[in-house]
């Protein structure tokens, strides 16, 4: 037991394993925070549908030459604004819509990824993330994100509130609803974006979702919820991460799964607790 | 002469492709409570909605403490400030965690750039007293998801006297209070527009309690059919104008 601790211990002196587990905590972070208001905002689906499209970024990225990880951001920001409208133009549902928009983006992009011949192996890291190849440059990247999240949503915190509770009632207080709703698309967006290196197009909403769903079961407050959704975030980065070291497992899956952990513990909390009572 | 707060001119609103509110003027003076009356769909809301900026207007001005509402809406925050809303149907979702202190709080704010934890006494001291003017206090620690209907309505109400206005528009808020409620709810209109001069926009259609309670009624249906004070305003011949001459007949059998 001792010698497996050890070993664990020594990984995580390995400068890319320190790498890996900042950049999980950031990515925890960031998509705690903005995550809270995404699901209650009911945007879940939405990130979803900007994860599985960002591999269309990147596949064009690769077919035309350009490194993926310059094209992806300027990418997702462009794409969630053309969604943004096209979801306020047409009088479809927004899932259905979202579903053609990342299933066709989807398809496209694995077309567009056959005729970059030497780029199949890589499919693999593309879909999961390879959280070990995080480089120094993109965690300054996320760095400089969460601190744009947190003074972002700090200063607007009751607006937020106030719009995601009722719009006539923000309007009425001389709240911008356009101005905030795009404000918040994109940097929802670029958290997708660059999460998505590390994580993947397939478990990147995750990040967004399922820390914010579970914080959502703990707490009594807007305030409480929105802190506790980016800590849940940050707390399962770090323990996936050890995780994946121990028994040497993927790290995005390992992260991902010790967030269903933390939701389904949260679920059955009250329930334990009435077990304890009686 | 009394300082106008607000003033309507010939505000026409479309809904959809008809105009719901056509041609609406009128003037609102601090320390006054004017009801809005008219039948269901007569416009009233929209009318309400078309002066906060809620709703585009397609024709006409809207002036609030002078400053004139912009086309797409605007006012400065410090008139922002001085206006509340409580809407007819508060409608949100109810797995949104927030308490009544907190949505009362949202009210005291600027809604600007600022810190969370800003002047944090003062603004507890406003929730607290807010909450007890409404008779609410024991609420404060509950998720509003949990209260009932007349409970959110005082909860609201809170949220609007949370800060000193001068302009509150109130669509059809004392329905759905009970009988002490909505009697506290008239006496308390009565302190804020005698004591603190606000000036009281109201749609209702409570007759009894309009005509004993405000000091101006405007019928509104399409159009604003009459204006003045309640004896006029409320007479049977405005009256079969805005509601149709049955109704009329009706009242004054019972
Ligand atoms: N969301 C909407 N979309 C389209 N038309 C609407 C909408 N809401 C109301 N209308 C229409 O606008 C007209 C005015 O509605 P409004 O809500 O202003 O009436 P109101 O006087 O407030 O009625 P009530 O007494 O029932 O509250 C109605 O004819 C209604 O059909
Ligand atoms: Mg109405």
């Amino acid at each position: 037991m001792s010698t497996e601790l050890t070993r664990i211990i020594e990984l995580f002196q390995l400068p890319f394993m320190q790498r890996a587990l900042l950049g999980g905590i950031l990515t925890g972070l960031m998509g705690g925070m903005l995550g809270s208001f995404t699901i209650l905002r009911q945007l879940s689906f939405f990130s979803d549908a900007l994860g599985h499209s960002a591999l269309l970024g990147i596949s064009i990225g690769l077919l035309i030459g350009i490194n993926p990880s310059v094209v992806l951001l300027p990418f997702a920001v462009c794409f969630a604004l053309g969604v943004t409208y096209l979801l306020e133009r047409t009088r479809l549902w927004t899932d259905a819509l979202l579903n053609i928009i990342y299933s066709s983006s989807l398809a496209i992009a694995i077309i567009t990824l056959s005729f970059v011949g030497q780029y199949k192996g890589g499919l693999n890291n593309l879909l999961f993330g390879d959280i070990l190849a995080v480089r120094e440059l993109d965690l300054i990247f996320s760095a400089v994100l969460l601190l744009v999240c947190i003074v972002f949503i700090g200063l607007t915190l009751r607006t937020q509130m106030l719009l995601t509770l009722h719009e006539p009632l923000a309007i009425a207080r001389g709240v911008s609803v356009f101005l905030h709703r795009t404000a918040f698309i994109v940097l929802l967006s670029l958290v997708v974006g660059i999460s998505i290196k590390a994580i993947g197009v397939l478990l990147v909403s995750a990040f967004v979702v399922i820390p914010a769903c579970a914080a959502r079961l703990l707490s009594r407050t807007f305030t409480n919820y929105v802190v506790l959704s980016a800590g849940l975030g940050a707390l399962s980065a770090v323990i996936g991460m050890v995780v994946s070291a121990a028994f040497n497992l993927p790290s995005g899956p390992s992260i991902v799964a010790t967030q269903l952990t933390i939701f389904l513990t949260a679920m059955a909390l009250p329930r334990l607790r009435v077990l304890g009572q009686g | 002469m009394k300082e106008v707060v607000l003033a309507v001119e010939q505000l026409t609103v479309y809904r959809e492709t008809y105009a719901a509110v056509q041609d609406v003027s009128f003037e609102l003076e601090a320390g006054t409570d004017t009801a809005i009356v008219g039948p269901n769909g007569a416009g009233k809301s929209t009318l309400v909605q078309a002066i906060l900026g809620i709703l585009p207007r397609q024709a006409g001005d809207v002036f609030i403490l002078g400053q004139p509402l912009s086309r797409r809406g605007f006012l400065t925050p410090a008139i922002r400030q001085q206006i509340a809303y409580l809407p007819q149907n508060f409608l949100f979702d109810r797995r949104i965690p927030i308490t009544v202190e907190e949505l009362v709080g949202l009210g005291w704010d600027k809604l600007g750039f600022q810190v969370p934890w800003a002047n944090r006494r003062k603004r507890r001291y406003a929730i607290r007293e807010a909450l007890a003017r409404v008779d609410a206090a024991h609420l404060s620690h509950q998720l509003i998801s949990g209260l009932s209907g007349g409970e959110t309505k005082r909860v609201l109400l809170a949220y609007c006297l949370v800060h000193p206005r001068r302009l509150l528009l109130l669509d059809e808020a004392p329905a759905g209070l009970d009988v002490r409620g909505e009697s506290e709810f008239y006496q308390l209109l009565y302190q804020l527009k005698r004591e603190q001069g606000w000036a009281i926009l109201q749609i209702s259609h409570d007759l009894d309690m309009v005509r004993r309670n405000c000091d101006r009624v405007l019928c509104l249906n399409r159009t604003l059919l009459c204006q003045g004070i309640p004896e006029v305003a409320l007479s049977p011949d405005n009256l079969s104008a805005a509601y149709g001459s049955e109704f009329v007949r009706y009242r004054h059998q019972h």
